[in-house]
């Protein structure tokens, strides 16, 4: 086989047996079986997930990340949850609790330095002041708080988040659980399996097999059930891997988390295949995963214009399919996991606005190969990803649908029809990023890839017409069916409005021949901007300028975006002559 | 001959059917459409579509001068320029080719879904039922529109209501109310208000009879938000033959209606929700509220109702709930929220009678996609073979 035919292939498979790589089990850990442990399937935020999904979602919300450094070494997710459920003196002396607000530092008495992080044993002595300044910024709408407010804010309820987790499988500083099964009967016990039950952030307690699939008992209640004469088996398993696991018994540990996996699988294996599905998922990150082999293929293509492109850039296409691959597999898995269509919350359509581009760039690619649409779907897709990593901060990003929007037939039509739309228009909008920048970079222009590009996003844009208003209309059918309004001028409803009309008016535009190619790339540059508007902007509209805290981050980085956009359409614009203005330093043009 | 002007007419009709206004009238839109999503935020859902969609014209008022002045076409002209723009391009440019015949029929279904529009602008009611469990009621209420109302009370078995909008009270000074001897004077309107018990230091109340002689009425501004409510309070002075029964507080912050007494015939005056009767009546018998397992999320909300129809003699129950509503009589009733601990359900009902307008439209536009790519497939299938 030739070397150059070998560069169309290789790179992507190897991309991909180095995914397939992440997914084989772990080591044990101090030789404790902790993923057999963060397998285990609970209740929590209304659905069946491992342990390991709690883990990180929690983890992310306190600390902002999914692993900490502590004591010289990298605790994971999983260790970190069991130091919080059965070790809580040593969870309490790791720094998690992350503090950027100087303010929020000042009322602890803390000079605000490079450390960033502090413990719950830090925070222990000022929680009575944090919860009363809290308690204050909670009866504000959030738009009146100031920075200091929400800080505070945000600071108490992941404390509270910790705290909740500490009191679920056994109350927080307490000799351990199987003491506390022990004692249930005590007359005194009552109010303990009270506040645990209240404050017990997951339900670990499986149903029985004949039971309800909802059925899930905190330890609180198993305690309660318990001293009444009823006793769920798994109570003294968890008992036993908690000693087991404070004492240092790894043996001990690993057999109990086994004899654990046993009793779910004979009593829930739906839940229990559930689990293990999410936890390999959660292992192997496929949307990071897709975001890094997506930079390299855009890394290969960029080398490939200035060496060896008859190898790079069928090497960089490999890569853009393995990406796309990863990327497909992962949006698979969710859709599986959630038993619904791929888009059901803001994290969910960065992804599958992301997806839509990557495929349709694939698609392109294969009928010009010309390199450009591996250029703009690796960006797009490497873009999307970033978004939706970035969006994720709120925890869990499989929660459960509110009451209106739980119709699958509506997510399925309205909401992924105009997500492609969305997808489409920023797909065409990057192809006209190409175009320009080609314009204004590249010596000497290849007119025939100027033709496909101008073709591309012509196509795209009746694409994404096409799918725009067929979805924004779908909208106004499920509108009416299920509030009685066929369109009430919602800001959501605006901002699609909006991407219909842009779309029909570039391509009426064109039809008319008022503008020709500068202006139709311009106005596809544009695209961009009205999509970012209707996609993100209509979500901010309801925080007023005196907010602060994610979504205010979100409303700056908009902001750059809208206005690098804006600057890429003045350069579209340009006139001709201060386009490739490197061919006077060259061989002039013909 | 050519130099001959072309006719006025003729000229007026290419400029309606043009590709220009087309394009004028889109980016109109677009403006209007941003321009009514960023007022929400000042003025509420309602308020800024009233201003920039239902509207001929934009007004602007400039705070220095007495009349406002118009700064941009509004949501009606603007939908009337596009809805005659699309119906002349369609009539003078028609021609049947099989390339262009599916675009021709989804531009036709674009007539009807903005007819569609116009038509819900002009006809639709959105109003609400509140509904206890066990509660049997036959009106629904405005959630937006108050109104006076008066029930004379001839004997205890006859009464009658007679209700006037608050819009009314607003600009008149005295009003007679048909059908009684009794003329309103207005003594003073507050659009919004909130009421307090009078204190000592108070300066004393306009009221001289029943409770409001002891509130206190402070005018505050009129609500923006969609879910707030305007407490429009009132002092009247109601006359009958010549004789004042004194300056009455009524507000839909007092309790209980206000009643004077005229030859033994009793006036109840109550400020309320604009209220719909309907020929028949609904009655609550379940409401249930479910939430995910372990979260406060919710999951279901429903409303088992029992519908009583003496006139069409129909008596039956409906389960309403999400994405499910119930139509009924040309009214569709939704199922919008509840209170009072999930003992009070609150229904939306909305009277549209072009509600199948934009479903139409929609058939018909999904009609002339699948005409115009089947073609258009078709026609580059016959070219591959070809080449």
């Amino acid at each position: 086989m030739k070397a150059p035919k070998l560069f169309a292939w290789v790179p992507g498979l190897l991309a991909l047996v180095a995914v397939l790589l992440t997914l084989l089990p772990q080591g044990k850990t101090r030789g404790f079986d902790l993923a057999g442990f963060a397998r285990l399937p609970v209740l929590q935020g209304g659905r069946v997930k491992p342990l390991d999904s709690v883990a990180r979602n929690s983890l992310l919300m306190i600390q902002g990340k999914q692993s900490l450094s502590f004591e010289g070494r990298t605790v994971g997710p999983d260790e970190w949850l069991l130091d919080v459920l059965f070790r809580s003196t040593t969870a309490d002396t790791q720094p998690i609790f992350v503090i950027n607000d100087p303010d929020v530092l000042g009322l602890m008495s803390i000079q605000q330095s490079a450390n960033r992080y502090f413990s719950f044993a830090t925070l222990l002595p000022h929680i009575a002041e944090i919860e009363k300044q809290a308690q204050a910024a909670m009866n504000l709408e959030p738009a009146h708080r100031t920075r200091f407010q929400s800080a505070i804010l945000e600071l108490y309820q992941r404390l509270i988040v910790y705290h909740q987790l500490a009191n679920t499988l056994q109350a927080a500083g307490s000799t351990g659980l199987l003491a506390e099964i022990q004692d249930a009967r005590n007359p005194g016990s009552v109010d303990l399996h009270n506040d645990m039950t209240r404050l017990a952030y997951f339900r670990p307690l499986p149903p029985r097999r004949n039971q309800d699939a909802d059925a899930w008992l905190t330890i609180g209640a198993g305690l309660q059930a318990h001293a009444q004469g009823s006793t769920h088996p798994a109570l003294a398993m968890l008992g036993a891997a908690g000693a087991a696991y404070a004492g240092g018994d790894a043996q001990a540990f690993n057999g109990a988390t086994a004899t654990l996996q046993e009793l779910v699988a004979s009593q829930r294996p739906e839940a229990r295949a559930r689990a293990s599905h999410e936890f390999l998922f959660n292992q192997a990150e496929p949307f990071y995963l897709g975001m890094v082999i997506y930079l390299l293929a855009l890394l290969s293509l960029f080398v490939s214009w200035v060496w060896k492109p008859e190898r790079l850039q069928p090497a960089a296409y490999s890569l853009l399919v393995a990406g796309a691959i990863v990327h497909t597999a992962g949006l698979i898995s969710r859709i599986l996991l959630q038993g619904r269509p791929p888009v059901t919350n803001l994290y969910s359509s960065a992804i599958f606005v992301g997806w839509v581009a990557v495929v349709l760039g694939v698609i392109l690619e294969r009928m010009y190969r010309r390199g450009f649409a591996t250029a703009v779907a690796g960006a797009a897709g490497f873009a999307s990803l970033i978004v939706a990593h970035h969006l994720a901060g709120d925890g869990d990003t499989m929660e459960m649908m509110r009451a209106v929007l739980d119709s699958n037939f509506w997510l399925a039509t309205h909401v992924v029809t105009i997500t492609i739309g969305y997808g489409g228009t920023f797909l065409a909008g990057a192809i006209a990023i190409a175009y320009t920048l080609r314009k204004h970079l590249v010596p000497n222009l290849d007119e025939k890839t100027s033709q496909a590009l101008l073709d591309t996003t012509y196509g795209i844009l009746c694409f994404s017409l096409l799918f725009s208003f067929v979805g924004t209309v779908l909208g106004g059918i499920w509108a009416d069916q299920s509030w009685g309004r066929f369109w009430g001028w919602d800001p959501k409803e605006n901002g699609a409005l909006l991407i219909v009309l842009w779309n029909a008016l570039i391509l009426h535009a064109r039809l008319g021949i008022y503008i020709e190619d500068r202006g139709l790339m311009a106005m596809a540059i544009v695209g961009n901007i009205i999509t970012s508007l209707a996609w993100f902007g209509v979500n901010m509209l309801g925080v007023g300028l005196h907010s602060y805290g994610f979504m205010d981050k979100a409303f700056w980085a908009l902001l750059v975006f809208v206005l690098s956009q804006l600057a890429l359409m003045g350069f579209c614009l340009l006139p001709a002559r201060f386009w490739v203005a490197l061919p006077q330093r060259g061989e002039p043009k013909k | 001959m050519a130099d001959t002007p072309t006719p006025l007419p003729r000229r007026l009709w290419d400029a309606l059917a043009s590709l220009e206004l087309t394009l004028i009238s889109l980016a109109l839109l677009m403006a209007l459409v941003l321009l009514c999503t960023l007022a929400q935020t000042r003025m509420g859902i309602f308020g800024a579509v009233q201003t920039y969609m239902r509207s001929f014209i934009v007004w602007w008022q400039v705070p220095a001068l007495p009349f406002r002045l118009p700064v941009f076409p509004g949501g009606v002209l603007v939908g009337l320029m596009l809805l005659f723009n699309l119906t002349a391009a369609l009539i003078k440019r028609f021609d049947f080719t099989w390339s262009k015949v599916g675009l021709w029929i989804v531009h036709a279904g674009l007539i009807l879904l903005i007819a569609g529009e116009f038509s819900s602008g002009a006809f639709q009611v959105e109003t609400n039922m509140n509904i206890e469990v066990g509660q049997t009621v036959n009106f629904t209420e405005s959630s937006r529109d108050i109104e006076l109302t008066i029930t004379h009370t001839k004997d205890p078995s006859h009464d009658q209501i007679y209700s006037i909008p608050a819009s009314l009270l607003r600009r008149s000074e005295s009003i007679a109310v048909p059908g009684t001897p009794i003329t309103l004077r207005v003594k003073r309107y507050f659009e919004n208000a909130t009421l307090a018990m009078r204190e000592q230091t108070d300066p004393p109340s306009l009221a001289t009879a029943g409770v409001g002689a002891d509130v206190k009425v402070v005018a505050q501004p009129a609500v923006v938000s969609d879910s707030e409510m305007n407490q429009t309070s009132v002092f009247l002075e109601p006359v009958l033959k010549g004789q004042s029964f004194g300056t009455w507080l009524v507000s839909p912050g007092l309790a209980a209606p206000q009643t004077f007494v005229d030859e033994g015939q009793t006036y109840a005056m109550a400020m309320q929700h604009r209220r719909y009767y309907l020929p028949y009546s609904v009655t609550l018998k379940e409401f249930r509220h479910d939430v995910y397992a372990g979260t406060d999320i919710p999951k279901n909300f429903s409303s088992l109702v029992h519908i009583s129809h003496p006139a069409k003699s129909e008596e039956r129950d409906v389960l309403i709930y999400m994405n499910q509503p119930l139509r009924y009589e040309g009214r569709t009733f939704y199922q919008a929220s509840y209170g009072k601990e999930g003992k009070l359900s609150i229904l939306q009902v909305v009277q549209n009678p072009g509600w199948t307008l934009p479903y139409i439209s929609c058939g018909i536009i999904t009609l002339g996609l699948l005409l115009h790519f089947g073609l258009t497939l078709r026609r580059s299938l016959q070219q591959r073979r070809a080449a």
